[in-house]
């Protein structure tokens, strides 16, 4: 595998995405070394670092040939990228959740049909969520601490991402219902995928996940 | 690039077609287009599109202005479309597109002519095969033919899948079906590999069960013989998951892709079932090129040859006549302009050359760095400017 340019996601998958790409044989533990350069090379691979949200964009674009990424990054931006293997890591569960004390009262009003309001990081996927039920929501969009939102009153549920479910039970949030789970994925550009078909399939088949192989 | 587009057009012998930027909004069928398109309303509110694409207009003319002349239609356009482009996605809302369309033959020797005729305009505009560029063949048919047979209760879900280009997804469907059904299911999206290695199509051989898939496959083969023909099989990608973005492709489908860019350059098919929208069965197959993105990979073109002449009253007149008599791009500026003034503006507007008039000729110099002048006849000027 050789001379591909792999985008690899800050934060809660990172670990997992070294350990993946380096039993796949990249060198990819150069990425360990500094954790404030953007850009690394070791041999002809080079690896660019961003937010896991942002990695289907630079693939998309072909400013980089594959990247690893959460399905639920996928699921709610939609990118045109080549989804080619489930890596089976950084598993963890989309749901919808709210406040202990009024989690009846939410489980009626969708049941009703009544407009809830909805605090979530994935505006898209709530939507969709609640169009596939026929239930109609005003959904806020934040940028993080979803779980304060229905403490203070701002939303009456959340759509959120949840691993273990500690901070969850931490703010006496409870689950009404998962909408999704998600692992780890490796896409591909459209066009590399194709004029680089042999580089990208290799590095595929030889990254141990959940999936089938690449060939 | 335009101009040179349509000299590859017209020497393959395509008929460029106008049509209107406005269509009714029945025309465009499919659902992602008639969301994409900007829309308008007419005084008897009929609503309208501003056309989001070129072939549905196309085959809307055919049926309705050239029914009566014999097929095969081949026309080419070079026209702008129109999409809302979503914020932040550096797309713009007015792409131009330069396409060709065979109407009226079912034959897939004119789906390797039009490749072939793309991959030529590719290559006159200096990109080289395969470093610069590849097209990308499928043949739609033959994937849903084998699911037809295969599998038919899986079909729909696969191709979903596919078209959303979810490979994981295909994996977890094959998955719950009978073993020798799976490996084909997940192995046909993944028959990709340049179209000289014979070794693609032995493959997707093995696969080929079913009248449909048979076809499409013997098809697949036509196509890739005429492309040797035409000497561009070299351009030439199979991948054989690939199913078009369109639901109307029927048989070939291609894209282009250049290499450093994600996104297609050009993307054709067969799509012989687009015409009966419009009353009519007539088999087609054509490609468009997206002109903006294509620009962003063609090789920095050095600009013209051009002279700006400053000032000189009715004798400035005289020089730039004849000095265009002489075939110089001559941008003649009537105001006296000091020689700091003109390179200047000579620089803003590409041209190398600033001049002033003078007796029997022109005083010539550099416009970046700007030169010292020097005296010329015209016939030198032009020997200079256009060497």
């Amino acid at each position: 595998v050789s001379g591909l340019r792999v985008a690899v996601p800050k934060g809660a998958i990172f670990e997992d995405a070294l350990s993946a790409l380096e039993r796949a044989g990249l060198p990819a533990n150069v990425l360990r070394e500094n954790g404030r350069r953007l850009v690394y090379q070791a041999g002809d691979t080079e690896f660019i670092v961003s937010r896991p949200s942002d990695v289907p964009v630079f693939v998309e674009y072909g400013a980089a040939d594959v990247g690893i990424v959460g399905k639920d990054v996928l699921e709610e931006h939609r990118h045109n990228v080549v989804e080619l293997k489930d890596l089976g890591t950084g598993r963890c569960r989309m749901i919808l959740a709210a406040p202990e004390s009024r989690a009846e009262e939410v489980r009626r009003a969708i049941r009703h049909a009544e407009v809830v309001r909805v605090a979530t990081k994935f505006p898209d996927t709530a939507r969709r969520y609640f169009e596939r039920m026929g239930r109609q929501a005003e959904v806020i969009e934040l940028h993080g601490s979803i779980e304060l939102a229905p403490l203070v009153g701002l939303a009456e549920c959340i759509v959120d991402l949840t691993a273990t479910g500690t901070t969850l039970r931490e703010n006496d949030l409870v689950e009404l219902d998962e909408i999704s789970t998600s692992t780890a994925r490796l896409i591909s550009n459209r066009g590399a995928y194709r004029l680089r078909h042999r580089e990208v399939a290799a590095l595929a088949d030889a990254m141990h996940g959940s999936g089938e192989t690449v060939g | 690039v335009q101009t040179r587009i349509r000299e590859r057009f017209r020497l393959f012998g395509f008929r460029e077609v106008l049509t209107p930027a406005l269509e009714y909004s029945e025309v465009i069928e499919e659902h992602g287009l008639r969301d994409a398109s900007y829309k308008l309303f007419d005084p008897d509110n009929q609503m309208l599109l501003l056309r989001p694409e070129m072939t549905t207009p196309i085959a809307r003319l055919i049926s309705q202005r050239l029914a009566g002349s014999p097929p095969p239609h081949k026309l080419s356009y070079v026209l702008p479309a129109y999409r809302r482009a979503s914020v932040g996605r550096g797309q713009s809302a007015e792409l131009y597109q330069a396409g060709v369309e065979v109407v009226g033959s079912p034959s897939p020797r004119e789906d390797a002519s039009t490749i072939a005729l793309l991959v030529d305009v590719l290559q006159s505009l200096g990109l080289s095969v395969p470093s610069d560029f590849a097209v990308v063949l499928g043949q739609s048919a033959f994937y849903a033919g084998y699911l037809r047979h295969a599998a038919p209760d899986a079909a729909a879900s696969v191709t979903a899948a596919l078209a959303a280009k979810d490979l994981v997804t295909v994996d977890a469907i094959a998955r719950d079906l009978p073993v020798d059904t799976a490996v084909g299911v997940r192995g046909i999206p993944r028959l990709v590999g340049p179209a000289t290695d014979g070794s693609i199509i032995e493959e997707a051989g093995r696969f080929a069960v079913g009248e449909e898939a048979r076809a499409a496959l013997e098809n697949l083969r036509e196509i890739l013989r005429h492309l040797e023909a035409h000497e561009a099989l070299g351009a030439v990608i199979l991948d054989l998951g690939l199913i078009g973005r369109h639901d109307y492709y029927t048989g070939a489908v291609y894209e282009a892709y250049a290499s450093g860019l994600g996104f297609t350059i050009a993307n054709g098919g067969r799509y012989d079932n687009l015409l009966k929208r419009f009353g009519k069965q007539m088999p087609a197959t054509g490609f468009a090129i997206y002109l903006e993105r294509l620009l962003s990979v063609l090789p920095e073109e050095v600009p013209p040859a051009l002279l700006v002449l400053v000032g000189g009253d009715v004798e400035g007149i005289e020089a730039a006549a004849e000095l265009r008599r002489l075939g110089v791009p001559v941008l003649h500026l009537s105001e006296d302009l000091s020689p700091g003034d003109a390179a200047e503006y000579a620089r803003g507007v590409e041209a190398a050359w600033i001049s002033y008039p003078a007796t029997g000729g022109v005083k010539l110099a550099t416009a970046d760095p700007p030169g010292e002048f020097v005296f010329m006849d015209p016939e030198t000027v032009a020997r200079t400017v256009l060497s």
